[in-house]
């Protein structure tokens, strides 16, 4: 089995019309033990910015880490909030410092541009390969079943309440189909001038 | 052995015999009170290669069951050839055409009896049960036999099966579930084979639909697309 | 004529110059001797009734077993060399636990006959499995069960040929047992009055005295399939036989169930 499945875990994101939305199990395991029920796997990294990373778990909470270590280091220099571009950008790249011992992390990052508000997602793979789908990006051990179903269910410009309502039942009905994900999500929408955050219940097994 | 020895570069040239072939494929199939759909795509490939763009894995045993097989093909067309000859031996033995429960458990034992060297086949059979309501059996290769309303199997199995619980299980869903109608049945086997295209390679360029009711079994055809 | 068929009468393997098989027909002859047994079809079910011959007071007569349940919705009656039939009812038990297994459905009378029927035309020595029998089986067998197709009756004699009857008599008895149940069968009996001829038919042919212990009686029917009837159901139902009968066989319906 993979590292990268180890602890188990799931993370989406969506594009909306000026917004954006992100959402995550809430699950931490080892192989088929359940270890605990609250388990963050997305983070906020300012007032429009969130990532996600779904993967080994330790690496998770040390990538998180550092990339608030280097976040912080550049914006007392730049005087400036880090844009989600410029954020996937140093993420990438630090994921790349570490091309043959990487960090098993799949980072998802989504946000809006500031001034222009306009939404932003993408995604990359562990070494920090980014891809910028107009859609939605998945990650995390349910994949396959993401890939299915907000291909199914996703279509262009839908408002905060559809975007909320399209990516709980994705991945709802997606890690209900994985053993190694679930118990309990975590959906974030990203407006202009609010975030929401809801918490869902779901089948716990 | 002997060979090796006698030249030693080929030793290197050696390559380890796989019995087993993956030629992907997709089966998809909802039943309802008085209707079965079983529905497959038509791409045969190995690897980044295809075969042919137009082979159904659809197989019709009887007036009102239709079997779905992919996985490792020359698996399938044995099993299927062998299944037909069984089913021909009870008509013979028993004066009658097997019914649909028995077919799914006979295929159950004839998977299993390969228990050691089994048929790499992901089998879906569709049809009607005892007390004449759509039924689907789905199976994993050594013969486990699962009875439900839908399933989705093969190279695709993981992106659709979500599907169908969300719109046809009305999982995590208020609404009272309902009798799945004909038409929605349709729509969704068609949406979920389009949408599995578009992220898996080993599934695409048509579907075939075959839709079980009392009068018989019609035959649809959806172009994919076939990249 | 014991002289004349000298010449071909010991092996089962060689066909007379008249094209019989005597031994054939000497094992149908055995069963002749045995005890008699009654089946009868309705369309609520079927019922066997066979006579058991208590000859010693010291014997225990509920170890004399007749009727036999091959599944849940067969049971069989048998009559003559006892012992024969014990390994013809294990290979319908065995058929019908396969086609359970196999097709996990009910195997049809009809099918369990068949079966029945292979095993009782492979005798001779020269079976692919060697362990064939060397001679036919001296048994006659009437299976009841419920299918699909409803309630049925089937007869099987040495030969292995079996034939669907609506009433069928087997054993010592057989000859006026068959007569008189030709006169009583109606298509529209009900199960009771089947048990009622039955029981009334070998009182006729028994020798000994009918009472709860030397008589077996089964029913097969669709509701409660195979069920073997328990002493004081055989008792209620002699009580209903009615002294002489055979010329009023309809009057014989005021049965109180």
């Amino acid at each position: 089995m993979s590292i990268l499945s180890y602890n188990g875990g799931a993370v989406v994101a969506m594009k909306g019309k000026n917004c954006v939305a992100i959402a995550s199990d809430k699950k931490f395991g080892i192989q088929l033990q359940l270890i605990s029920k609250e388990f963050p796997k997305i983070f906020e990294m300012g007032p429009h910015l969130y990532v996600g990373l779904p993967g080994l778990a330790t690496d998770t909470q040390t990538v998180h880490a550092r990339l608030k270590f280097r976040q912080n280091l550049f914006e007392l220099k730049e005087g400036t909030r880090m844009s989600p571009k410029v954020f996937s950008s140093m993420v990438s790249n630090m994921l790349y410092e570490k091309r043959f011992g990487p960090y098993f992390v799949e980072p998802i990052v989504v946000g809006l541009e500031p001034d222009t508000y306009e939404p932003f997602i993408c995604n990359m793979d562990l070494i920090g390969n980014v891809c910028f789908p107009e859609d939605f990006v998945v990650g995390g051990t349910c994949e396959d079943q993401l890939f299915g179903t907000c291909e199914t269910m996703w279509e262009p410009d839908l408002s905060p309440d559809d975007l909320f309502e399209t990516i709980s039942q994705a991945l709802m009905s997606a890690f209900n189909r994985d053993a190694g994900s679930g118990w309990g999500a975590v959906v974030y929408i990203i407006e202009k001038d609010k975030v929401t955050t809801r918490h869902l219940k779901t089948r716990m097994d | 052995m002997a060979l090796v020895l006698k030249n030693s570069s080929a030793a290197l040239n050696q390559h380890s015999f796989s019995p087993y072939a993956d030629n992907g494929g997709s089966i998809v199939a909802v039943a309802g009170d008085d209707y079965v759909v079983i529905a497959s795509d038509s791409r045969l490939s190995t690897g980044y290669s295809i075969y042919t763009r137009d082979q159904s894995k659809l197989f019709k045993l009887s007036n009102d069951s239709v079997l779905g097989c992919c996985g490792c093909w020359c698996d399938v067309l044995s099993l299927t050839k062998l299944l037909e000859a069984r089913m021909q031996m009870y008509l013979h033995e028993h004066q009658k055409v097997m019914s649909t429960p028995a077919i799914s458990q006979m295929l159950s034992t004839m998977l299993y009896y390969k228990r050691l060297f089994p048929y790499y086949i992901l089998n879906i059979l569709a049809g009607f049960d005892n007390d004449g309501k759509g039924v689907v059996y789905s199976y994993d290769p050594i013969g486990n036999l699962e009875k439900s309303k839908f399933k989705a199997g093969g190279s695709s199995g993981a992106l659709l099966q979500p599907v169908l619980d969300n719109q046809l299980g009305l999982s995590n869903i208020k609404e009272k579930p309902e009798a799945i109608t004909l038409e929605k049945a349709l729509n969704v086997v068609k949406d979920a084979f389009i949408s599995a295209t578009e992220r898996d390679i080993y599934t695409g360029d048509s579907i075939i639909i075959n839709i079980i009711t009392r009068e018989g079994i019609r035959e649809e055809k959806l172009e994919l697309r076939k990249d | 004529m014991f002289l004349s068929r000298s010449e071909y009468d010991r092996g089962v393997n060689t066909f007379s110059p008249e094209g019989r098989i005597f031994q054939v027909e000497y094992a149908i002859e055995a069963i002749k001797l045995g005890s008699t047994a009654i089946g009868i079809c309705t369309s609520e079910g079927v019922v066997l009734a066979v006579e058991k011959r208590i000859t010693s007071s010291l014997m225990e007569p509920n170890t004399v077993e007749k009727i036999v349940e091959v599944d849940k919705h067969v049971g069989c009656a048998v009559s003559g060399l006892i012992a024969d039939s014990r390994t013809m009812i294990d290979r319908a038990r065995v058929e019908c636990q396969n086609h359970w297994f196999t097709y996990d459905e009910r195997m049809s009378v009809e099918s369990v006959a068949q079966a029945v029927s292979n095993l009782a035309i492979q005798f001779g020595d020269s079976g692919d499995d060697g362990g064939a029998m060397s001679r036919p089986f001296g048994v006659a067998i009437l299976f009841a069960g419920c299918d699909e197709k409803g309630p049925q009756l089937f007869h099987m004699d040495p030969s292995g040929t079996f034939v669907q009857f609506d009433a069928k008599a087997i054993g010592s008895g057989s000859e006026g047992a068959q007569q008189t149940l030709q006169e009583v069968y109606h298509k529209s009996m009900t199960l009771s009055e089947a048990i009622n001829a039955c029981l009334t038919i070998l009182k006729q042919v028994m020798e000994e005295k009918l009472n709860s212990s030397n008589v077996e009686v089964v029913t097969v029917t669709p509701e409660k399939l195979y069920h073997l009837f328990t002493k004081e159901e055989v008792e209620a139902a002699l009580s209903e036989v009615k002294p002489l009968i055979k010329d009023e066989p309809s009057s014989s319906s005021t049965s109180k169930s």
